[in-house]
């Protein structure tokens, strides 16, 4: 059995690690609170967003934009790929980090010219360390995700597109299912892709002859963007909202794994300091009843 | 729909949903001047700019301001896509005046085209709010 001392010391220590794990527990718990109500409030928006562009493109005839061009000139082989990876900005927080930058790793292996966009700094030094190259201008936190942050990106993105320097962009991010399941997504940001929207069933009957004021090319011009812009925003505060919900899950399974550690570690200092007293009483008596 | 002359009206921002339910009449800042819409509106889809937008619901005309986005408008249903939009009551003259002033200050400075895009377009949202707050 181990000595009195190294069991205290033991108790010390683990009791440091649950006061740090139940800490980061309670920040992200209300973190999560706050994502929460954020991911609702954004919600609507993000589904709207999407019917509403998907409505007005199977309402429209051919649209020749910039940003709907496919490119199918371009050989599978050298198209040239963006991907932003959202990560968190901290380690600790279960699996979370870990799948994204599995399935962005998974991406990267099934083109050539692909490259990388990384939110947060997790995914940043994971990259680096493992020699990977990433745009090291794109510097964005997974904190507080704000429209601000998402015009920015946006705005870099359909810039790299429109310049030819990407011909397809995807995000990589964590989508919340419900509380107790975040799954990593990938999701297709540019060109747009008529056939990628569900075409629902239409109730209604005036179809194909939608107009545009003043023009197609004037509309789409900010309405892309604004999809784009509205987009990355969704992927955002799904990401910081998963990221919070792992990391609470994780740290209360620690505080919980440390709290039973203590608990037994705790019966075997009772029983250390037990076996010390009797021994010592042996030795007093021992010693009493041989000075007789 | 209740009414002939009315229509559903959604106005949506990534921060809220700002109104949902029926209108008579609406009018907004397009890309090229202020559109009026009515029930029965053909089929249209169109930018909007940041300005004042007013809707008119119970025959009371209700502004607001609104930011970029955009507009889906179909006889019997409009949605409006923005980035923001906020009641006269809820703008912060001061802060808009604020904002104003640094967009001009920082407009009047040398800096790259994107900046100066993002300038303009903070701009144009200060004097929005401006606009509907008067």
């Amino acid at each position: 059995m181990a000595s009195i001392k190294e069991i205290r010391t033991h108790i010390k220590s683990v009791e440091q690690t649950l006061k740090i794990t139940n800490a980061m527990f309670l920040i992200s718990s209300s973190n999560l609170q706050k994502a929460r109500k954020q991911l609702s409030d954004v919600e609507p928006y993000f589904q709207k967003i999407g019917t509403t562009i998907s409505d007005i493109l199977h309402h429209s005839p051919e649209i020749n934009h910039v940003f709907f061009d496919k490119r199918p000139h371009i050989p599978a082989e050298k198209r040239k790929i963006g991907y932003i990876v959202i990560t968190g900005d901290k380690g600790l927080a279960g699996a979370y980090n870990h799948n994204i930058l599995k399935l962005a790793e998974e991406k990267l292996r099934q083109s050539a010219n692909t490259s990388l966009f990384v939110v947060g700094q997790v995914g940043r030094s994971y990259f680096m360390e493992h020699g990977i190259p990433i745009d090291v201008e794109f510097l964005y936190t997974a904190q507080n995700p704000n429209v601000g942050r998402a015009r920015d990106m946006s705005e870099t993105m359909l810039e790299l597109f429109r310049r030819e320097q990407l011909d397809e962009v995807y995000v990589i991010f964590t989508r919340m299912v419900n509380s107790f399941q975040m799954e990593p997504t990938i999701h297709k940001l540019l060109p747009l892709d008529p056939d990628a929207f569900p075409q629902e069933e239409e109730t209604s009957s005036y179809n194909r002859d939608v107009a545009y004021v003043p023009s197609v090319k004037a509309v789409m011009d900010r309405l892309v963007p604004g999809y784009v812009k509205g987009d990355l925003f969704g992927a955002l505060v799904q990401s910081y909202c998963s990221e919070q919900n792992a990391r609470m899950t994780a740290m209360k399974s620690s505080s919980d794994n440390a709290r039973a550690m203590l608990q037994t570690l705790n019966l075997s200092y009772n029983r250390a300091r037990q076996t010390a007293i009797t021994q010592e009483i042996t030795e007093v008596v021992g010693g009493a009843q041989a000075a007789q | 729909m209740a009414e002939a002359n009315t229509f559903y009206l959604e106005i949506i921002t990534p921060e809220r949903q700002f109104y949902i339910g029926p209108a008579q009449a609406l009018i907004f800042p397009a890309v090229d001047g202020q559109m009026g819409v009515y029930a029965g509106h053909a089929p249209t889809v169109t930018a909007i700019e940041p300005g004042e937008l007013r809707y008119k619901v119970d025959g009371v005309w209700e502004p607001a301001a609104v930011g970029a986005g955009f507009a889906e408008i179909k006889p019997d249903y409009v949605i409006l896509l923005v980035g923001f939009a906020e009641h006269p009551e809820e703008i912060d003259r001061k802060r808009a005046e604020a904002a104003k002033l640094r967009a001009e200050e920082r407009l009047r400075q040398k800096q790259s085209i994107q900046e100066y895009y993002h300038s303009k377009a903070a701009l144009a949202r200060a004097m929005a709010r401006l606009k509907t707050r008067r």
